[in-house]
């Protein structure tokens, strides 16, 4: 039922296309750029041609090729890190609502102690000390993003803890995990899967920004904040270095924003 | 109002071990450094004697309980620590660049208010009409435009190519204020844009809301017009949920100002923070960072006090 409306979902459909488009894109960088770290001194900042489609860097670099190549670090980092911040967040979600009490209040007071910086800002500090490495901007935006699905698992074991299903699961001697993992958590996927999609769109952007600030992975690995980074030197003489690696952000963004807005639609019309 | 005070009180109680988490993890910053701190903040190459002076300076020859309490008690003083770099105050830094930040951020949430409130309404209004889709395709782009390339676009448009707006650079508003705005006006709508779709979005759906409720439905029918309907009945009660989501965009402003700062080269606090990245100045960074912090706690409090201000169905308890 939920499928079929999700299908008829035009806007969605067109995001998941975008979606699975990049994918594709990652996976078959090789077949179809060539070397994103290949220096060629003779076509320096050259023009976008049918040789260069995106033109080249000062070093002769295929913008092209770096921007595809770029995909994959980009989904890379987004994918993991929203896996890890989902990880700790439904365990810590799940607890704390289930347990509630003490419990409860030591491990929400610590998420809001996370949430009480700006995201971005939290990943900055976590990256500097830390250090440029595409694992550590894993590690900072995952766990920056934790909080974000522990309230949301929270709220959810909170209204499903007091229904029958869950109170006979207790009556018939089953252990509190398996009444979380069975009974309380497969009812929480919803609000889940829409967390997880629209924090794949902030995390493409949050590693577009660290990147950019040379805080994501070191050069020349080609993230499309690194491009972006590297652009900004030559702004004037090889503009096409600033406006495809932004267009190509927008895009992956955008795919995860209108496949996000439709699960919401579908799954849960209330969130709206 | 004076039901309120008991319920201010309580929330300023409930915020203190918020508090004191947030300085712990900007403490514990530091202690992730992968090996020695001092030997990573002065180099290599650093004499063993300043090793052993900035260690002890900054505390960290002592037990970690022992180290916390003595910083938090610095902060409490309004000590945020001294820069390695320049032997000074991060807290005099910080009176200095952090007005660039505010006018920054202030500016940009001026722009994304002046762009998202009045859409929102408008779009609610012509629900499901071409307008409305117009409106949604555009805060879509909102959200999915990266604001630093957006930053990055405009310097290339507008300063290189048209010349409208000088390039980088910033002349203090409170010394030309003329000059001074027309040095932010980009920086500033570049970071507000996505705050403007967030904003507009939200205050699009909960006008739809409130326009469904039975006593718009009366206003209606008491034959005002629907000018008079929207402005004095249905934006009051919008409003609220509005303003919640405006008070959490204002912490992604701050953030997204470290950004916009270094594209557009502005002496803020956020710039600071990179450079300060770059010289591995730490305490710099750990200063700065809990600042921001802090401020967006204190907005956030101030929020959440004139929502049930605005919005009397919250019960005090």
């Amino acid at each position: 039922m939920a499928w079929r409306r999700l299908f008829e979902h035009r806007l969605g459909m067109i995001g998941l296309v975008v979606i699975l488009g990049n994918i594709l894109l990652a996976i078959l960088a090789p077949w179809i750029a060539s070397d994103p770290l290949k220096v060629d001194v003779a076509n320096r900042e050259a023009f976008p041609s049918r040789e260069f489609f995106f033109g080249t860097d000062e070093y002769g670099r295929d913008i092209f090729s770096r921007v595809i190549y770029g995909t994959r670090i980009s989904l890379y980092i987004s994918l993991l890190s929203v896996a890890v911040a989902s990880i700790f967040g439904v365990a810590i979600g799940a607890v704390a609502g289930y347990y509630g009490g003490l419990t409860d209040n030591i491990l929400m007071r610590f998420m809001d102690a996370i949430m009480s910086f700006p995201a971005i800002l939290l990943a900055i500090g976590i990256m500097a000390v830390l250090g440029g490495h595409l694992f550590n901007v894993v590690i900072a935006l995952g766990f920056v993003y934790i909080p974000r699905f522990a309230r949301i698992i929270r709220g959810s074991v909170l209204s499903l803890k007091e229904k029958g299903f869950v109170e006979a699961s207790l009556a018939m001697g089953n252990s509190d995990l398996i009444i979380i993992w069975r009974h309380i958590l497969p009812n929480c996927t919803a609000p889940l899967i829409v967390q997880a999609t629209v924090s794949l769109a902030y995390a493409i952007l949050a590693e577009a920004s660290l990147s950019f600030l040379g805080l994501g992975a070191p050069p020349p690995a080609p993230s499309w904040g690194n491009i972006l980074s590297d652009a900004r030197n030559f702004m004037l003489d090889a503009p096409w270095m600033t406006v495809f690696p932004g267009i190509a952000i927008t895009l992956a963004v955008l795919g995860f924003n209108l496949f996000g807005d439709a699960l919401r639609d579908v799954l849960d019309p209330r969130l709206k | 109002m004076a039901t309120m005070i008991p319920y201010i009180i309580k929330r300023l109680l409930y915020f203190i071990p918020t508090l004191l988490l947030v300085a712990f993890l900007v403490f514990f910053l530091v202690h992730l450094i992968p090996g020695d701190p001092v030997v990573v903040m002065l180099g290599e190459n650093a004499s063993p004697e300043n090793v052993v002076s900035i260690r002890k300076s900054m505390g960290l020859d002592r037990p970690l309980p022992v180290q916390f309490t003595l910083w938090v008690g610095n902060v409490l003083q309004g000590d945020f620590g001294t820069s390695i770099q320049t032997k000074r105050p991060v807290i005099q830094s910080i009176k200095e660049r952090f007005p660039v930040t505010i006018i920054l951020t202030t500016l940009a949430l001026l722009f994304s208010l002046i762009l998202s409130l009045p859409s929102g309404i408008f779009a609610a209004i012509y629900q499901n009409t071409k307008k409305d889709y117009l409106f949604m395709i555009g805060t879509l782009l909102g959200v999915s435009l990266p604001g630093f390339w957006l930053g990055l676009m405009a310097l290339l448009v507008f300063s290189v190519h048209i010349g409208w707006f000088p390039s980088i650079g910033f002349v203090p508003m409170w010394e030309d204020f003329w000059e001074g705005l027309r040095y932010m006006i980009l920086p500033a709508s570049t970071l507000g844009l996505f705050m403007a779709a967030v904003v507009a979005r939200m205050t699009r759906s909960s006008m739809l809301e409130v326009l469904r409720l039975e006593y718009v439905t009366h206003a209606r029918a008491k034959g005002l017009s629907e000018w008079k309907v929207i402005t004095k009945h249905a934006l009051k009660n919008a409003f609220g949920p509005a303003l919640t989501t405006i008070g959490l965009q204002y912490g992604r402003l701050l953030g997204g100002a470290v950004v916009t700062e270094t594209v557009f080269s502005l002496p803020g606090l956020g710039k600071y923070i990179v450079v300060a990245i770059y010289a591995r100045d730490y305490p710099v960074v750990q200063g700065c960072i809990l600042f921001i912090a802090l401020i967006y706690v204190v907005i956030n409090l101030v929020v959440d006090l004139l929502y049930s201000y605005f919005d009397p169905r919250i019960e005090y308890q």
